[in-house]
């Protein structure tokens, strides 16, 4: 295993209470693999990527329990310093909102070079022709001039390459991209996609890939890790989960997405509401909105369940649940 | 699908923003054309799905339609009369029915007001429409038919999560009794499970009050979904429609077919064997519309006469003779059935 999450802990102190971000989540990703982490907002998908990056906002965040393997190392043991090493050249990230996490005040030719000077000792000069060169293997057109532009003067779809270039700067060994594409239309986010996978398959990287969206896991995931009130609560190769889930949150999830290919009738919905995680449910945090749920879903929390090869589940009745879809 | 009597009717609509220069004397030197002559109509109790990429002008479309915003050409006729032109008196009477709900449930409700007041509010603008000893029950009333507790009446919009907020913006835009509800992006801003219950909602309730819906989103699913005719929007202009079958089975324009290839589909069977068309480069900017067809900058089909000729929004000649579903509007030049040569998923 390239990344290993072993039952990390994460809670936010507010002034309301603390908050149970992250309980208990474990994944992982072997090199040259994509995995998908598939969660609604406040699943803890995106702080648990923050605390593999170093990066969680602390305070209010804390880890409480847990570990995070990374090529055999436990990151939570290291100096900040060891961590900050790794940062950029192992272990990169990919926001959401590239306009927000690029540098408004430098060109984009700058930021990338930095990589280069800070990392690799470069001097300006070597810094700038590499900025160009990456800048042309994420088809930016016209990077020898448009190096010297600042984020602003690009368009949604070329800042979120240029985030990617600075991933890639260094060739690390995993990516973790945040919900990469959901502020793209369509059009650009096939582009976008579709630069991912092809960098991902040159330099065999891995990747995690943050996301709410169905459909972009299916077209690119190996396999998937659904998230539920801070816990993996289904594990699978991707082929598998949309063809039989086997946790009745993940089914619920494939049925209520509307279809490009059909058209009408109702929608089945997911009942009630994401949990509030200052007070989640006993038992298993899905229980209030589960079709399934008994006695035992209330009082127990469930174990991850081993489904078949490579697939777990966290549900008292996975075995009913995948019986349910054949 | 229509047969009825048309409610409104959208001819030639423009809006342009004017982009000046100077403080003190102020010169026009261009402008961002959102709108640029959009023609549809909307049948009475029907649904009709707008889709485009952002900056095709679909919200300014929306604002329009609601008199948020007064277009610089072109008629919007509810009834056969055109609002665009009405006194602010006649305008009034005429909002009442064509009502409008926005995408953002964090930012379009009063954070200082109570859910109650917020629903209740269109009827301090149009007293007309309830008497006042009657309207706290109106607004029970409203919080039950969408699926909240009515007890909540005293609640603040933070005490709600994102899918309940957005369903007192829904009731907001029922108080009045409308006939039209425009939605822009109602459920973008939504989980996917919530998102379904919020779908569910708006369709119940179109049968319910007998509605129609012009509905603004960018995610082409749930457009499908709900629509009965949908029109593709760029940079201003349809460049399609008709009704879902023909525009999701049988689209013609290769905006529409880039579009359509482009979403993910959430069948990880379907990615090996799926004809994908991904379009080079970004949207032009509505400042600087290319001459001709608008969309020949990103198209793999364009030829010399689409530099010099605007193709119309028509039932292309290649295509009528034969029939169909492929025999639809469509503004291309090379306007082509899809489905004869490939197959889009």
């Amino acid at each position: 295993m390239l990344l290993e999450v072993r039952d990390l802990h994460v809670e936010f102190r507010t002034r309301d209470g603390i908050a149970q971000a992250v309980n208990g989540v474990s994944y992982g990703v072997d090199a040259g693999e994509t995995l998908a982490v598939l969660g609604e907002s406040g699943s803890g998908k995106s702080v648990t990527a923050q605390a593999v990056m170093g990066i969680l906002d602390s305070p209010p965040g804390r880890i409480t329990g847990g570990q995070i393997l990374f090529q055999g190392r436990d990151l939570l043991r290291l100096k900040e310093e060891e961590r900050r090493r790794i940062r950029g050249a192992e272990l990169a990230m990919i926001f959401q909102d590239a306009l927000s996490a690029l540098n408004p005040v430098l060109t984009v030719g700058d930021q990338l070079g930095e990589m280069f000077i800070v990392h690799r000792g470069m001097s300006r000069k070597d810094a700038r022709a590499h900025a160009v060169a990456l800048m042309d293997r994420v088809h930016i057109p016209g990077a020898a001039h448009r190096v010297r532009d600042y984020p602003h003067q690009f368009s949604g779809g070329m800042r979120q390459r240029i985030m990617i270039a600075m991933a890639l700067a260094l060739e690390p060994a995993l990516i973790i991209a945040d919900e990469p594409t959901t502020a793209l239309d369509v059009t650009v986010q096939a582009q976008v996609m579709d630069l991912l996978a092809e960098l991902r398959r040159e330099y065999r990287m891995g990747l995690v890939l943050i996301t709410h969206d169905l459909g972009v896991v299916a077209d690119v995931a190996d396999r998937i890790a659904v998230m539920y009130a801070g816990r993996v609560v289904e594990s699978a190769p991707v082929h598998d989960i949309y063809k039989a889930p086997a946790h009745p949150y993940t089914r619920g999830l494939l049925d209520s997405v509307p279809r490009l290919d059909q058209k009408g009738g109702r929608l089945y919905a997911i009942k009630g509401l994401p949990p509030n995680l200052m007070a989640i449910p006993s038992g298993c945090a899905f229980h209030p909105r589960c079709p399934l749920a008994r006695d035992v879903c209330r009082t127990d929390v469930p174990p991850l369940h081993t489904v078949a090869k490579n697939r777990a589940s966290a549900c008292h009745f996975w075995k009913e649940c995948l019986h349910d879809r054949d | 699908m229509t047969g009825t009597e048309p409610i409104l009717e959208v001819s030639g609509l423009v809006k342009h923003y004017p982009l000046t220069r100077g403080i003190l004397v102020k010169k026009q030197i261009g402008a961002v054309r959102a709108v640029d002559g959009v023609d549809f109509t909307l049948g009475r109790g029907e649904t009709l799905g707008i889709v485009g990429e952002s900056g095709c002008g679909k919200s300014t479309v929306a604002r329009l339609l609601v008199s948020l915003e007064k277009p610089t050409a072109g008629a919007i006729r509810y009834r056969g009369e055109d609002i665009t032109g009405l006194s602010p008196r006649a305008l009034k009477a005429v909002r009442r029915n064509i009502q409008m709900v926005f995408q953002d449930p964090y930012t379009s409700l009063n954070p200082r007001m109570t859910v109650g007041d917020i629903i209740g509010e269109p009827y301090e603008i149009h007293p007309e429409a309830a008497p006042r000893g009657d309207r706290r029950r109106r607004v029970r009333d409203l919080l039950d038919v969408v699926g909240l507790n009515p007890e909540y009446i005293n609640r603040y919009p933070h005490q709600f999560s994102g899918g309940q907020r957005q369903r007192i913006g829904i009731a907001r835009g029922l108080a009045l009794r409308p006939e039209i509800i425009v939605a822009d992006e109602p459920v973008s801003a939504l989980d996917v499970s919530v998102q379904a219950q919020v779908i569910n909602l708006l369709a119940g309730l179109q049968e319910e009050f007998g509605l129609s819906y012009v509905f603004i989103a960018h995610d082409l699913s749930i457009v499908r979904h709900i629509s009965d005719r949908v029109a593709v929007m760029y940079l201003g202009r349809i460049v399609e429609q008709g009704s879902h079958t023909e525009i999701y089975d049988h689209p013609t324009h290769p905006y529409t077919q880039a579009l359509l290839s482009a979403v993910p589909v959430p069948d990880p069977e379907a990615r090996e064997h799926r004809e994908r068309i991904i379009l080079g480069g970004d949207v032009p900017s509505p400042a600087h519309i290319p001459s001709g067809c608008r969309f020949r900058t990103r198209c793999w089909k364009a030829q010399e006469r689409c530099v010099r000729e605007v193709p119309l929004l028509a039932v292309p000649e290649t295509l009528r003779t034969a029939g169909g579903p492929a025999a639809h509007d469509s503004a291309c030049h090379f306007a082509e059935n899809s489905l004869a040569g490939r197959e889009l998923r």
